[in-house]
């Protein structure tokens, strides 16, 4: 009676978002799946020709498309460290007794809210003018000149924008993670003398390990798939040396006409990142349990 | 608890919307099957690409409705992604009863979309060379007919003095002597390649054969002599100006407009932002001179074309709505005036048009024009492969212009693999 | 001395914060700059603050119906994301077998999915939805919040299910046994619990659907449904991109969200010494 009871309860807590969640997001994406095994143009009344795994064998070779990968990932460890390093600084600070932490709060915030060409506009403009007056003025001109036409450097311009987006979002995260932690063990932190470091090292940053883990998990998935600032910031450019995966995949979907081709790209991009952070998630879970 | 106030006063706003909305669903949902009992449609719908013409073409949509009750409903969206767009919602069954055909490659694209618009009156009134049509149908009306070229300051630019490779060359040189910049181009893909990359292709007897042989590899660029000249040209332009990619849009025409620089590769449409700014200089448009070349190059931006998907009622009245546009005074007007087009018909009288606009004109009347190469090319091939390319070649010196035409033909290979 | 110190920490964060700002106000000032002037000096304050840009942006947006159009969007699609999501987080954690796990686990996977990848399946499955049930799926508020929903329960259940776990099992063990119900149970009990997490998931799921431009531009056709971030394409041309309407366009988005976000962040900052869990 109180099992066939607990399984109603289930359904009813659980089924009506998977419901919503499978329309929207599952469906679609085995969609997805289905068209990669065709050579199709993307337009529905053209024909669509059945190639079996012919699309996943051919992106083996696909020079660019494994270049795109890798530039992916060296963007994703850059951003990975820089957004979480910068996110968690912020929220120590705006969480400490400061009369200014509150203004400093929704500063930090802002960037989040500022996205498309407009983004790609003002950021376009720090990197050519800003950047030339800062290296006149400082001397250091090999530096400060602009990074977005250097084939080399365009990546870490867009590490940096990306960073500055993200922080103040991951900075909520972490936000709530601090006010997670019950202030008394702080207080007997306090009590038994540790400063400020070793309460830092020893109480507060071991307690914020599930703060930690949705961070890095939201890091690593919006860095995997970020489009609209590599869109607006170098466009893949300068010769293509900021064309990051979702880029790759939407120009071959979109642009190339190659809707089940660019389908593919998308599943093994889609497993290799499942793989790799759900590891992580894992992982920084098992580490959870062990504290 | 405060908390528990914000979230019933948030839980309660919900709820009154919610009772709101339910009202909206009726009547919003009409968006494909607007056809009543009768077979009377009572609405249409439009999804063009020139956010430019969106307003003047919403105000002309009102106009038609309190003229015949039909109603017009304009979509929009950013001028960049209007293809991907459209794709999405005529695979859906949601697409729009008249929309924007940029060119024949995509034309190619829609062809079992696209009605065969020969019957209509306005068809017999197109400009000679400038209707949309693939496979004996035609499936588009022109926008208008644009050109682009060497828009230069009259003042500081003699269109005598430049008339092929080595007097293009001795120009720059002496404005690079005078310190200032002797022709801009600027980062977009466009307009770092895509436009001026057209003049060996147009050049060529018969571009869109020439084309198709080189997709099928039975020739390449690097093998004709225009290519090559073309490609000193563009090292002529990477050593004698400011680098390209340091340059936006907005920059390039800002340098023009105060003198900093005497040439830009533009089209007409550049008036738009020309209007902008107080000018204390004439404008011109004169041809690109590659291999001594005279002519202007004029073309078709896009196109309006009927989706033949939809139910004979909706494709007559999307019809009937084109030929009001082409047909009735306000229409010409607007098309004139507001859209600022130069219009691609026979039969409309175009005054008052902005300087570069004229040129155009009279080059498309003068009948002695080369034609627009790259709407023929495959599709995004400029932003996707020839824009990386033209970067490399503008960011590594030592990449000489016989180099970049090679990299073009393996880039273009490798696009249409 | 101390004085001193303590000061110096203020102006420090204050000034660090600027600097990040300092885009932001590339942004504003040139909202009130004329196209030559905007190319004169970028930096520089604008000679006249003229709101005629605003005003300009206002009426060509529509901005009334807009702005009623994403304030009912919003709303309604955070207020159904908190409640299923904490509702789904919460017995998933709770009834910890493999079957939760496995839903669980397919919830964050698909949080990989660039939306680029799955848009033209998802709209033309709404539409097989709307042909077969009749459902108004497509170019509907409804339909848009539906999906936006279903687009952001991932994060949801994520960081609510992240908190869950860091509940005593003991609170709703005792009320059970009292024999109240699960329903019961998680409403009394469990979900004021949530609070700072809920004010979370609300601010970031706010940004997220206040802000979006693709979802709503694929969904959406009809002029009079048009939200905020879609009715600013006008200023985005082919060519011709208007910078100055397009910054007040923004501003003007982006003013609600950051008014909202500071009234509601007061609600997760409480000072370390008042915990979440007692």
């Amino acid at each position: 009676m109180s099992k066939h009871h607990n399984k109603l309860w289930y359904l009813v807590f659980v089924l009506p978002l998977f419901i919503i969640f499978a329309t929207v997001v599952l469906i679609p994406f085995f969609i997805g799946i289905f068209y990669s095994f065709f050579e199709w143009d993307g337009f529905s009344a053209n024909p669509m020709v059945y190639v079996g795994l012919d699309n996943y064998i051919e992106l083996i070779d696909d020079g660019r498309f494994l270049n795109s990968a890798w530039l992916t990932l060296e963007f994703t460890i850059l951003s990975l460290v820089l957004v979480n390093v910068l996110g968690l600084g912020f929220a120590l600070i705006v969480t400490s007794a400061l009369k200014s932490a509150n203004f400093a709060r929704t500063m930090f915030f802002m960037p989040n809210l500022i996205g498309g060409l407009i983004l790609g506009y003002i950021w376009q403009f720090i990197f050519s003018d800003g950047f030339r007056v800062i290296g006149e003025l400082t001397g250091y001109e090999n530096v400060f000149r602009n990074w977005l036409t250097d084939t080399d450097l365009a990546m870490y311009a867009l590490v940096i924008v990306f960073s500055w987006q993200m922080a103040g979002y991951m900075m909520i995260i972490y936000i709530a993670g601090i006010q997670s932690i019950p202030g008394e063990v702080m207080e007997a932190a306090e009590i038994d003398g540790a400063n400020y470091f070793q309460r830092l090292k020893n109480v507060v940053l071991p307690l914020l390990m599930p703060a930690l883990t949705i961070s890095l998990f939201l890091t690593l998935s919006f860095s995997f798939k970020i489009y609209d600032v590599n869109l607006s910031l170098t466009a893949g450019g300068p010769a293509n040396s900021t064309e990051l995966l979702a880029m790759h995949i939407y120009n071959e979907i979109f642009g190339y006409n190659n809707y089940g081709y660019g389908q593919a790209k998308a599943i093994i991009f889609f497993i290799v990142i499942a793989a790799i952070t759900l590891t992580q998630v894992y992982m920084t879970k098992k580490r959870e349990v062990e504290m | 608890m405060k908390f528990n106030k914000l979230f019933f006063a948030l839980f309660v706003s919900a709820l009154l919307v919610l009772a709101a909305c339910g009202s909206d669903n009726g009547d919003a949902e009409d968006a494909e099957g607007d056809t009543d009992e009768g077979g009377e449609v009572e609405q249409i719908s439009v999804f063009q690409s020139k956010v430019e013409i969106s307003e003047p073409l919403e105000e002309l949509a009102e106009m038609y409705e309190e003229e015949t009750g039909i109603e017009v409903d304009v979509w929009g969206t950013t001028g960049d992604d209007y293809l991907s767009q459209l794709q999405v919602r005529l695979n859906s069954n949601q697409g729009p009863s008249i929309m924007s055909v940029q060119n024949i490659q995509v034309a190619d694209q829609l062809d079992s979309y696209l009605y065969d618009l020969s019957d209509m009156d306005v068809a017999d009134d197109i400009a000679p060379d400038m209707a949309l049509e693939f496979e004996d149908r035609l499936v588009g009306l022109p926008y208008g007919i644009e050109g682009f070229g060497l828009v230069y300051n009259k003042d500081l630019v003699d269109p005598e003095d430049i008339t092929d490779y080595d007097s293009f060359v001795q120009t720059l040189q002496d404005f690079e002597e005078e310190g200032i910049n002797g022709l801009m181009l600027s980062q977009e893909a466009y307009f770092l390649i895509g436009h001026i990359s057209n003049y060996p292709f147009s050049l060529q007897d018969d571009y869109m054969a020439f084309i198709d042989e080189l997709n099928e590899g039975e020739t390449t660029m690097a093998e004709h002599d225009e290519f090559q000249e073309f490609g000193q040209f563009m090292e002529a332009i990477r050593e004698h100006t400011v680098n390209p990619l340091d340059v936006n849009y907005d920059r390039q025409v800002g340098d023009f407009v105060n003198g900093e620089t005497a040439m830009i590769h533009q089209g007409n449409w550049v008036a738009s932002m020309l209007a902008d700014y107080e000018l204390d200089f004439e404008v011109g448009l004169m041809p690109f001179p590659l291999d001594g070349n005279d002519q202007q190059i004029v073309g078709v931006g896009g196109n309006w074309g009927v989706n033949g998907n939809k139910d004979q009622a909706e494709i007559d009245a999307a019809i009937d709505f084109l030929e009001w546009i082409h047909n009735s005074d306000v229409g010409h007007e607007y098309m004139v005036d507001e859209f600022a087009h130069v219009p691609g018909f026979t039969h409309i009288d175009a005054d008052g048009l902005d300087p570069l606009a004229q040129e155009v004109l009279d080059a498309s009347n003068s009948g002695d024009t080369i034609p627009w190469a790259h709407n023929y090319y495959p599709a995004d091939i400029v932003p996707n492969d020839l824009a990386p390319a033209a970067e490399e070649f503008f960011l590594d010196d030592s990449m000489t212009g016989e180099e970049f035409i090679e990299r073009l033909d393996e880039v273009w290979e490798g696009a249409v693999r | 001395m101390r004085l001193f110190k303590k000061y110096f920490k203020e102006i420090l964060l204050v000034i660090t914060a600027l600097v990040f700002l300092s885009p932001v106000y590339i942004m504003i000032v040139n909202s009130f700059k004329s196209r030559s002037e905007l190319y004169e000096n970028v930096l520089a304050l604008p000679e006249t603050l003229t709101f005629e840009h605003y005003i300009r942006a206002m009426d060509r947006m529509n901005f009334g119906l807009a702005f009623f159009n994403s304030l009912v969007i919003t709303i309604i699609s955070v207020f159904i994301i908190v409640i299923l999501s904490s509702m789904t987080a919460w017995m998933l954690a709770r009834k910890d077998n493999t079957l939760s796990r496995v839903i669980f686990m397919t919830f964050i996977a698909t949080m990989l999915i660039p939306f680029q990848t799955i848009m033209m399946p998802l709209i033309q499955f709404m539409d097989q939805i709307m042909s077969t049930t009749g459902l108004p799926m497509l170019n509907t508020r409804s339909g848009l919040i539906f999906m936006h929903v279903g687009f952001n329960a991932s994060l949801a259940v994520f960081l609510y299910h992240g908190f869950v776990k860091s509940i005593p099992i003991s609170l709703e063990e005792s009320a059970e046994i009292d024999g109240a119900s699960k329903f019961t149970v998680f409403w009394r009990i469990i979900f004021p619990i949530l609070k700072p997490i809920t004010v979370t998931v609300i601010i970031l799921n706010v940004i997220q659907i206040w802000n979006d431009y693709l979802l709503p531009s694929l969904v959406l056709t009809d002029q009079s449904l048009r939200t905020i971030p879609l009715a600013t394409f006008y200023f985005f041309g082919e060519f011709t991109i208007q910078w100055n309407q397009a910054m007040a366009g923004l501003v003007l988005t982006i003013i609600p969200v950051v008014i909202f976000y500071a009234l509601a962040q007061k609600h997760i900052i409480k000072g370390i010494g008042e915990g979440a869990v007692k």
